[in-house]
């Protein structure tokens, strides 16, 4: 079960298990960094610029930097954790019913660890003319 | 009294945001993944996503995104100060004027551009 609380003595008293005292800390660890990855990237990609002129060259320019590339790796990685185990949190307060609610948590993980993989790939395809884009 | 109250419209909020926001990153990070190959299919994908109907969802998903981080905050020091929770509802009430604080200039700046004012 998440555990409902507001201090990390309460949430280690509540914690039903390591694992989901580990998560407690995780969400709030991942959120700071991510308020300031996330703004980042929203101001360099909205703000800077117009989203609309987004086109391929711009894309593989950004993926092609190796600062960017470390910068959306990270962020991948902790935005699709917090929010897959922010997501689980919402299942189990609302899915009731055992068999459905481990289906839509599996049928989830699934799909995070599949875009967890083709993103990183994503981010180490370029610079593109090497594999002959 | 919880029900009806800042602190339930603030948890309410935040997890539809955050359900929004994780919708949002699994068709973002699957838009982007086109670029692997090649030029042709990304720019008819990006392009795709560049109608105004799309363009609105996003500037809605910035805004998603601007909530949750600062209410995210809120909840820090709720869970790391002792004094945090007492003054939770004005917290949540200085959320909401910094969200429109930066909202507001956002909304301006991208409004113009979906309906064919800028960018290109």
């Amino acid at each position: 079960m998440a555990i409902k609380t507001r201090n990390f003595n309460e949430a280690r008293q509540q914690a039903s298990t390591n694992v989901e005292l580990i998560w407690w800390v995780f969400m709030r660890v991942s959120g700071v960094l991510l308020v300031f990855l996330v703004l980042g990237h929203i101001y360099m990609n909205n703000i800077l610029i117009s989203n609309t002129s987004i086109d391929y060259d711009y894309v593989a320019s950004r993926f092609s930097q190796p600062l960017i590339k470390v910068y959306d790796l990270v962020m991948l990685a902790l935005a699709m954790l917090h929010g897959t185990n922010g997501l689980r949190y919402v299942i189990e307060d609302y899915v009731h019913h055992d068999g459905w609610r481990n289906f839509i948590k599996y049928a989830l993980y699934f799909v995070v660890a599949v875009l967890i993989a083709t993103g990183t790939m994503l981010l180490f395809s370029f610079p593109f003319e090497k594999v002959g884009g | 009294m919880y029900r009806g109250r800042e602190g339930q419209w603030a948890f309410f909020l935040h997890r539809i945001t955050g359900v929004a926001i994780l919708l949002y990153l699994l068709v973002h990070v699957g838009e982007l993944t086109a670029a692997m190959f090649g030029a042709k299919y990304s720019n008819a994908i990006l392009g795709f996503f560049h109608q105004p109907l799309f363009q609105l969802g996003l500037l809605a998903v910035i805004g998603a995104v601007l909530y949750h981080a600062l209410n995210g905050l809120r909840i820090l020091i709720m869970d790391f100060t002792s004094w945090g929770t007492r003054v939770q509802d004005k917290l949540w009430y200085g959320v909401l004027a910094l969200f429109a604080l930066f909202y507001i200039p956002t909304i301006i700046k991208i409004l113009p551009e979906i309906f064919g004012g800028g960018g290109h």
